[in-house]
């Protein structure tokens, strides 16, 4: 092995965990219908969790490993196809394969008996590896590439059960929203190739990336001999943010995550919780060095908006997932604000943390919707499986799973000894300190995030109490029904995932977040002294805060004792998720409609009748043309053979069959003959 | 003004107005008669022009023969053929045709007019015959000479046309047979 | 003695009334007359010619040979105009037109 050099193996590794859920997508892919068995893509994503694990150990806080080849060349421009191991690839890579294995061996019983299996498993594997490719990559162009397939297979199994209408809208929604944001990430690779001429990410933002080169003033921003106003610096910026945005589901680009939950909760726990959404935040600390301080301060407003604008949705919603998708919203605002106020490190380690707890909330929420769904075959009920109103009293029934999601939910609301309070109160403390610095307007952003997570708090304990507490409410009727446990595939995944939520996973302390070693692994940027008043205040605060939001969603749900009329204003503005949908389908839906509609018939009626004027044209031309021939042309040949006709019939009369005629003609002739002789004639 | 010349006149006119009455004629038995006379008008300008042989043999062959020939063989047919025949007389005289009427004057106009052209003088075979005194003479014996010739230079087509005139005959008299009634 | 000429008009009035003759009669046995009287014209031309051959008598001769023959043609002639009424019940050349067009 010593000719194999660390850098070359690693590259092997990369490609083991790249190839590895390629070569099962191509195995579903030829075998079709025949791919039941969840065997060959489990396989494949313990394959590629061992090769990444062998490849954090060898790259995280070590050597960069940077190896590609030239892909193709249009004239001078040569576009390169390779990986790119920094610490935040062999952090993403580790965290994707250590999300999906639980969730694969987790979906091999959820789904069972589904009809369509094959086409999970296909649809799967190509997600794993469109998202291993995506965050290896090495040049943004090959970024770009897994970031459209990320996004198209999150398309095909957002619409898994395609026969269902509610499912096909969601998938068409999300795609279109998606594509916008692609637009927006295709805007910014075009600016920044025709600025720098590379897209190479190492070459842009590495240590000496040539974006840090690159010379701005107050009127141009300039790099070599390319020089453009310094207002497309931020425009760049935003285009970028505006790839992350929808992909990662800030406002105004939501809308879709929530209808997204029309896909199977295996895949909305991996996509659209922990990965997938995930792809947005990853790629713009990519791409940080090029963020102005406008952009970054654009990103921080939006990010503290979408959280709280998220947060005070989930408070109203009555299903399951739905509520959980608005708090994956929020989390990301949560994780888009720390990027705004300068701390990559930190969003990524709450990406991290959020990725273990909210992976496990789906599978929870999953595990109860299952059971929901046997009662409802079982005995006929005309019941949707996800609504928590149907719910309750189940911490009796499922024990493990009410213990699991306890969990989770004090992970993400953030309650002291889970990963999550160190994420989040990180955030927090940055956001105060950041705000410490500028003008007293920035509070706002702290503020928010830290109303954010009092909202997180509340909405969380409010699922699990109305979830697991109480009596099961299905049991209106003399009928006692009796939810099973869920079985073992569906358990032990969850399980896993709860201990990573735990704070022992990434730091010794429980309590200060400095010590967590994700954090490690990126430049640390302190604003302010180390040891200042917001390391203290701030996560007293927001544990209290968030205890007595526990506390109150305990009385109102646990035991039924809610003050509040379900239909105030405010809780219906919630309910109707600010009405957000109908804005958008009154203001963009409905035009466009018109506007196609309006074109169809423009189409149809004015091109097409152009044509058609001109056919009619042709047609009745044609009739002309063919009269024309018929009584002028063909008339005159057969007149003409009329006419001889006539003159021979003519001719053919004059022989009578009269001898004395004959004499004449003959008499006749010979006298011309004889005065031709003459001279005379 | 001699004998001869109104003589040859008198003969002249009679035998073209008895032509021109055949054909203006619509009977048929008055045209055959005149034509008896015409025949007989023909044969008298034979013998003012010496011919004085052929002359007879026109009035023995053709008056005697053909003529009377054609009177028999009118007469002596069908009933029907003579009453068809009668048929259609509605007036004395039948109207002259003008295509017939046309040609037949151009024909003579030409006629004449070549005769005037060629012959105002005569032509050199006259004239060579005139100077050396080859005429036939008014006191010659034509009987004589005509013997001699028909048995000399012109006993070829002699013999011919005896033998021509046979053949007329039996195809005529096979012509005019009878049909036999198809049993 | 009477003139060439005389004899050639005679000859050609008589050659022309027998083609009018031939021409437009309306009954065969008619036309057969106008034949004969064109005949006897052609046979007058000879002669007055024949006046001027004193050595072979040429002009004579021939009309002999003419009167000849046209007592041949004369016979034949009755004979198939008979024939033809026997077939076709009459003797007017305009209804013997089977050969018509």
């Amino acid at each position: 092995m010593d000719q194999l050099s660390p850098s070359s193996l690693a590259v092997y590794l990369a490609m083991l965990v790249l190839l590895a859920p390629f070569g099962s997508f191509l195995l579903s892919a030829l075998s079709g219908k025949k791919m039941k068995s969840g065997w060959p893509a489990t396989i494949a994503i313990i394959l590629s969790l061992i090769a990444s694990v062998i490849l954090f150990f060898s790259v995280w806080n070590k050597e960069d490993v940077h190896q590609g080849f030239t892909w193709f060349t249009i004239g001078q421009h040569r576009f390169e196809l390779g990986v790119w191991l920094n610490n935040l690839t062999v952090l993403m890579l580790l965290l994707v394969c250590l999300i999906a294995l639980p969730v694969h061996i987790y979906s091999a019983v959820y789904m069972k008996g589904d009809e369509g299996i094959h086409r999970y498993w296909l649809f799967l594997s190509l997600f794993c590896f469109a998202m291993l490719g995506l965050v290896m990559a090495s040049s943004l162009l090959t970024m770009y590439i897994g970031w459209e397939l990320v996004g198209f297979s999150s398309y095909l199994l957002i619409g898994f059960w395609y026969t269902r209408d509610a499912a096909v809208r969601a998938n068409k929604k999300a795609f279109l929203i998606n594509r916008i944001g692609d637009l927006g990430f295709l805007i910014g690779i075009a600016l920044l190739y025709g600025q720098f001429g590379t897209l190479d990410l190492n070459a842009l933002f590495g240590a000496d990336g040539l974006i840090g080169q690159a010379s701005i003033d107050s009127q141009w921003w300039r790099y070599g001999n390319h020089s453009l106003p310094v207002m497309w610096l931020s425009i760049a910026g935003l285009a970028f943010f505006l790839g992350a945005m929808a992909k990662s589901a800030q406002f105004p680009f939501h809308i879709w995550l929530p209808d997204a939950m029309e896909g199977p909760t295996s895949v909305s726990s991996l996509i659209h919780a922990a990965t997938m959404v995930a792809a947005g935040v990853f790629m713009l600390v990519r791409v940080s060095p090029l963020f102005s301080s406008e952009v970054l301060l654009i990103i921080a407003c939006i990010g503290a908006f979408t959280a709280f604008m998220a947060a005070s949705i989930a408070l109203t919603q009555n299903d399951i997932k739905k509520t959980l998708a608005f708090s994956t919203v929020s989390q990301l605002g949560f994780m888009m604000a720390a990027i705004g106020i300068g701390q990559f490190g930190v969003a990524i380690f709450h990406l991290v943390t959020h990725a273990f707890f909210k992976c496990l909330l789906f599978l929870s929420a999953g595990a109860v919707i299952h059971e929901m769904h046997h009662l409802k075959t079982a005995h006929g009920l005309d019941i949707d499986p996800q609504d928590i109103q149907n719910m309750g009293g189940l911490r009796k029934y499922m024990p493990k799973t009410f213990f699991l999601t306890i969990i989770g939910a004090i992970s993400l609301a953030g309650l002291p000894l889970t990963a999550g309070y160190l994420s989040k109160d990180a955030i927090l403390i940055y956001a105060f300190e950041w705000a410490e610095i500028r003008s007293s307007v920035a509070l706002l952003i702290p503020l928010t995030l830290l109303l954010s997570s009092a909202l997180t708090a509340f909405y969380i304990a409010r699922l699990v109490f109305k979830v697991f507490y109480g009596k099961l409410r299905l049991n209106g009727t003399s009928v006692d029904y009796h939810p099973h446990e869920a079985p073992k595939g569906m358990w032990y995944p969850m399980a896993f995932l709860a201990c990573a939520s735990f704070f022992f996973c990434y730091s010794y302390n429980p309590l200060v977040f400095e010590e967590a070693w994700p954090l490690n692994g990126f430049p640390r940027i302190e604003q302010m002294e180390r040891m200042n008043i917001y390391h203290t205040v701030i996560p007293a605060l927001v544990n209290s805060i968030a205890i007595l939001g526990v506390f109150i969603a305990w009385r109102w749900y646990a035991q039924q004792k809610y003050p509040l009329s379900a239909r105030g204003g405010l809780y219906r503005f919630s309910f109707a998720q600010w009405h957000l949908d109908h804005v958008y389908s009154k203001l963009i839906v409905k035009p466009l409609l018109f506007l196609s509609d309006l074109l169809y018939g423009f189409d149809r009626r004015v091109v097409d009748g152009f044509v058609d004027l001109w056919s009619g044209i042709t047609r009745r031309l044609s009739v002309l043309a063919a009269w024309l021939d018929q009584y002028v042309v063909d008339a005159f040949i057969n007149r003409i053979a009329q006419l001889a006709f006539v003159m021979g019939g003519v001719f053919r009369g004059s022989r009578q069959g009269k001898v004395q005629h004959y004499l004449l003609g003959m008499f006749l002739i010979f006298f011309i003959v004889m005065l031709l002789g003459l001279k005379f004639l | 003004m001699n004998l001869a010349l109104v003589l040859f006149y008198l003969l002249a006119i009679t035998a073209v107005g008895s032509a021109l009455l055949i054909v203006l004629l619509q009977n048929l038995v008055r045209s055959l008669f005149l034509f008896f006379v015409t025949l007989f008008a023909i044969a008298g300008l034979y013998i003012f022009a010496l011919a004085d042989f052929v002359a007879i043999t026109q009035v023995i062959v053709y008056v005697g023969g053909v003529l009377v020939l054609m009177l028999f063989a009118f007469m002596l047919s069908n009933r029907t053929l003579l009453s068809d025949v009668k048929q259609g007389l509605k007036s004395v005289f039948a109207f002259p045709k003008w295509q017939a009427t046309l040609i037949a004057t151009g024909f003579f106009a030409v006629l004449i007019y070549i005769m005037q052209l060629i012959f105002a003088q005569d032509p050199e075979w006259i004239a060579q015959a005139k100077l050396q005194h080859q005429l036939i003479g008014v006191n010659d014996n034509t009987v004589r000479y005509i013997g001699v010739n028909m048995m000399s230079l012109y006993v070829l087509p002699f013999e011919v046309i005896s033998i021509f005139l046979m053949m007329a005959l039996m195809g005529a008299a096979h012509l005019a047979r009878k049909e036999e009634p198809l049993s | 003695m009477i003139p060439l000429s005389h004899f050639l008009t005679v000859s050609a009035i008589l050659f022309s009334i027998g083609l009018y003759a031939v021409l437009s009669k309306k009954n065969a046995i008619l036309v057969l007359v106008g034949v004969e009287l064109m005949i006897n014209a052609a046979a007058l031309n000879l002669v007055a010619f024949g006046r001027y051959d004193g050595k072979q008598y040429e002009g004579q001769i021939f009309a002999l040979f003419v009167i000849v023959l046209a007592a041949a043609a004369v016979a034949v002639a009755l004979a198939i105009i008979l024939s033809v009424y026997n077939h076709y019940k009459s003797i007017n050349p305009d209804d013997i037109n089977n050969l018509k067009d």
